[in-house]
């Protein structure tokens, strides 16, 4: 999987875990400060991205991941 | 000497209650900010300042003028609504100048030459222009900047309003099945207020003040400081903690704690309520409860004006504002802010069996944060009793994880599924 294509799916599920227009995200998206995630719903998008990308992350790494930016580089090692 | 009570732009600070209230309306302690900020005030004519969309609204409640230029015609004192005067606070009105706390205009006093030049219509503009043509000094006063440090102030406020009340006495009707643990010096029992038997009255931490026409219920136990506003009635049972202030005509049941009760509002049923302002004509349903401590320990944050801000406390509730129904079984969580006449139905039916270090959040499973921060909040935990979490203990806690691990990524996998 390239990386515009993790992009592309990384986006897709922030969009529908947190209600939010595809087209409203960036990758310079904050995930709490300019998406609006809640604490509960950082627990979904760990969840999302683990069905997505069919992976299992370490939940305490996964969870200090900021950014749309971030989240797309962290999942990349798990598919390398 | 004319003075006027005014609301400044951080109105928006002390919402969703301020939406439709005056912020000087606001209770905190046995009375409103407006009550205490009046005792500074005796002997002159007092206005009111209002948004334009409440000054009705305020003019009659208060019966008492709104936004009335004639106020400007006169030497006046102008007292922001975001005070909480205190019984040691007063208002120096033997020469011009502006009075601040931090950013804020506490009072200021005006000559009627002065406030007739610059009087253009626009409050605002005139306090700003206030600032720069008076001397400004200093004073040591509580002004309340955000909503929930209504909630902070709220004991020591019980204390001091109702000791400046200076009221004592169990009344004739206090029956012998009811008892006052501590001082019953520390207790007012108005005459027309109804004590049924089989009531605790708790002194120790700090004053109760029963006003006329309440009504407490066999079984309940009231902790001071508390005020308990006319025609209120303490369901049976109640477990009434420290720190609360309920206004008039309030139903309260069940467990509350460091709560404010503006007025009017019902919570009839068993749960709790903690470090909550809770508005106006609010109903919440039986077994609703709002968390005030965070399991992690950490500082509430609370969404003001659209952004999360960290309240700095590690002790806040809900925010509700009037009109506004729960449902049966409605779990708010910390720092809750909920708007005016807001409608909240409670999720779905829990299920029987949660394995080990797994999270349910939204009807879903889930691993939580991680051992490692579980293991960090446990941490915590202990030490604010004084324990720590030893190496043995906590090998036997990694154990137990790695044992389960199996069971909970069943129960995670299924339930996302579903």
């Amino acid at each position: 999987m390239d990386k515009k294509e993790i992009e592309a799916k990384v986006i897709a599920v922030v969009s529908q875990v947190l209600g939010v227009d595809e087209d409203k995200i960036s990758l310079d998206s904050r995930f709490v400060e300019d998406l609006g995630a809640e604490s509960a719903q950082s627990l979904e998008l760990v969840a999302g991205f683990e069905e997505a990308f069919d992976i299992e992350m370490e939940e305490d790494a996964a969870l200090k991941v900021k950014t749309v930016a971030k989240a797309v580089e962290f999942i990349e090692k798990y598919l390398k | 000497m004319k003075a006027l009570v005014f609301e400044d732009d951080k109105w928006t600070n002390l919402t969703p209650l301020s939406y439709i209230h005056p912020v000087y309306e606001l209770r905190c302690g046995k009375t409103t900010l407006f009550e205490k900020i009046a005792k500074k005030l005796r002997g002159m004519e007092i206005g009111l300042g209002a948004r334009d969309y409440i000054a009705a609204l305020a003019h009659k409640k208060f019966n008492l003028p709104v936004n009335d230029p004639k106020f400007f015609t006169d030497d006046v004192v102008l007292v922001n609504g975001r005070w909480l005067a205190k019984a040691k606070d007063t208002i120096r009105t033997d020469r011009e100048g502006v009075y601040t706390s931090g950013d804020n205009i506490v009072y200021a006093v005006v000559k009627r030459e002065r406030i007739a030049k610059l009087w253009n219509g626009d409050f605002n503009a005139l306090l700003g222009q206030l600032r720069t043509a008076l001397p400004e000094t200093k004073v040591e006063v509580v002004m309340i900047n955000f909503i929930w440090e209504f909630i902070h102030h709220n004991p020591e406020q019980l204390r001091e309003d109702i000791e400046a009340e200076g009221k004592k006495g169990l009344g004739t009707n206090f029956p012998a099945q009811s008892v006052v643990v501590g001082s019953a010096d520390e207790v007012y029992i108005d005459p027309d207020a109804q004590v049924h038997p089989f009531v605790v009255l708790d002194t120790k931490s700090g004053p109760i003040y029963i006003d006329r026409k309440a009504k407490i219920f066999p079984f309940a136990r009231i902790e001071g400081p508390c005020y308990i506003g006319e025609d209120v009635q303490i369901m049976p049972g109640a477990s009434i903690r420290e720190g609360n202030s309920f206004g008039p005509v309030c139903r309260i049941g069940g467990e509350v704690e460091e709560s404010i009760f503006q007025g009017y509002s019902n919570k009839y049923h068993d749960g709790f309520i903690g470090h909550a302002f809770i508005g106006e004509w609010v109903n919440l349903g039986g077994l609703t409860c709002n968390s005030d401590l965070k399991n992690d320990y950490t500082t509430v944050s609370v969404y003001l004006n659209g952004k999360l801000t960290d309240t700095g406390d590690l002790k806040v509730g809900s925010f509700i504002g009037d009109h506004t129904k729960t449902s049966i079984g409605v779990m708010l969580n910390t720092g809750t802010v909920i708007g005016t006449m807001c409608n909240l139905t409670a999720g779905g039916i829990l299920p029987k069996f949660f394995p080990a270090f797994s999270w349910y959040v939204n009807g879903k499973f889930s691993k939580g944060f991680g051992l490692e921060m579980m293991l960090q909040t446990a941490r915590a935990a202990m030490a604010r009793r004084k324990k720590e979490l030893i190496p043995e203990e906590e090998a036997v806690i990694r154990k137990v994880y790695e044992m389960t691990k199996e069971m909970r990524s069943e129960y995670i996998k299924k339930s996302r599924k579903q």
